[in-house]
């Protein structure tokens, strides 16, 4: 998450972050799941291929007709390998990992970039992560003694980083503000310090 | 059943084969069993570095079997068939054509109305809310009845809470009331632009105005 040219240092000062407003408090929305679609395309046509190619190769033995030249080579390979030789290990090694990679997809929700907001009636929603960062900057923009802005936006916080003469705490007050509009299903820590304070007092 | 469930019970399914013979072959073949000193049961396939992967002799145990060739053919054509299946459900358009619109009064009269109208008509309700830049509609299928979903892109500065608030009692609350359907709950993806700052203040500024430097 931290991008390149983190300019902040140790020695900022920091903000002590505050308890959220007790109005904002969370609201339980189940959260989105990705459907993994093009990742099911993907696995499908490769069971699809293997299972075919096989399905065909023993029906072919069974009407009479010889086993294809790969599906001997595969059954002999097996039958004289054995299991510490490099190859199968190897082998071993990525069906692991591919699997370990399935099973993730599988369980792991997926839409991180999408956070969810409070209900309205029959209407849910989710915000993108990137336009939370956008309403920030764009409240920032306004305000004076900034000379330069960094926000990550996480799942769970946010953190600016400001480098000018504004007042951080008055800063975070302005973001806080903004970010209480959007009103988040489960509302956000707000961090902000500035990197080189130059005149701002934390507080 | 939900797609993304049948999507995620496939990949589960694959994924845990996959790990399963992976991680037994390797501890096999690295000989962890004799190194931690853990003894599996006698059954424990693969537990020798010295053995084959698949001997002749275990590929061959069930071959004389009155019940292999028909139980293998069997099950390999119900993968097949099974993954046919899902790749040409993956075609359909994934939305009904046409939603049932209620008729208390009139026996005997029943109304359809096409998807693409209700999409439109919703998208140009949206389309003029306050602060939106860009709507997108779609109804799609659901456990028991559609759902709408849409993506929206505010202007810079623009009000999430209240986009979803005038959603909520404008577009689908209209909806709702012309076409007199129960239920049509809805699903909205929202972003929101960015307004581009009008001069650098400073030269570390400029990279910010370049790329916003969101993650």
């Amino acid at each position: 998450m931290t991008g390149p040219g983190d300019e902040g240092g140790p020695e900022g000062s920091e903000v002590p972050g505050e308890v959220p407003e007790p109005e904002q408090a969370a609201v339980k929305v189940p959260r989105p799941k990705a459907p993994r679609t093009p990742e099911t395309a993907l696995v499908a046509t490769g069971v699809l291929l293997v299972a075919g190619a096989l399905l065909y190769d023993v029906v072919a033995v069974r009407t009479g007709h010889p086993a294809r030249r790969w599906r001997a080579e595969i059954a002999d390979e097996l039958a004289t390998r054995h299991l510490d030789d490099l190859w199968v290990l190897v082998g071993a090694g990525v069906a692991t990992l591919l699997g370990g990679v399935l099973l993730w997809l599988a369980f792991a929700p997926g839409l991180r970039r999408w956070l969810s907001l409070r209900p309205h009636g029959g209407t849910g929603a989710t915000i993108e992560r990137a336009g939370i960062g956008h309403l920030l900057a764009d409240r920032a923009a306004g305000l004076t003694g900034i000379e330069h802005l960094r926000i990550r936006i996480g799942r769970r916080r946010v953190r600016v980083t400001l480098i000018g003469p504004a007042d951080p705490a008055s800063v975070q007050r302005q973001l806080r503000e903004e970010l209480g509009r959007v009103t988040l299903a489960r509302p956000m820590r707000l961090d902000v310090r500035s990197a080189r304070g130059a005149g701002g007092v934390a507080g | 059943m939900r797609r993304g469930t049948v999507n995620r019970t496939l990949l589960g399914v694959v994924g845990a084969v996959l790990l399963a013979v992976g991680v037994l072959v390797l501890a096999g073949g690295l000989d962890l069993y004799g190194r931690l000193g853990v003894d599996p049961p006698g059954w424990w396939p693969l537990t020798s570095p010295d053995q084959p992967v698949v001997s002749a002799r275990s590929r061959t145990r069930w071959v004389g079997e009155s019940w292999w060739w028909p139980t293998m053919i069997g099950g390999l054509s119900v993968v097949v068939v099974a993954m046919v299946w899902w790749l040409v459900a993956q075609l359909r358009r994934s939305g009904p054509t046409s939603i049932a619109v209620p008729t208390p009064g009139a026996s005997g009269l029943r109304l359809r109305v096409r998807t693409r109208a209700l999409e439109e008509a919703l998208e140009a309700g949206t389309s003029v809310l306050p602060e939106v830049e860009r709507a997108g509609v779609r109804l799609v299928r659901a456990p028991g009845h559609p759902r709408l979903r849409g993506a929206v892109r505010l202007t810079p500065g623009g009000d999430p809470a209240g986009l979803v608030e005038h959603f909520e009692t404008g577009p689908r609350a209209d909806a709702l009331s012309s076409l007199g359907l129960p239920e049509l709950p809805a699903d909205l993806r929202i972003r929101v632009l960015q307004a581009a700052p009008t001069e650098p203040r400073h030269w570390l500024s400029r990279r910010w105005r370049r790329h916003p430097r969101v993650e």
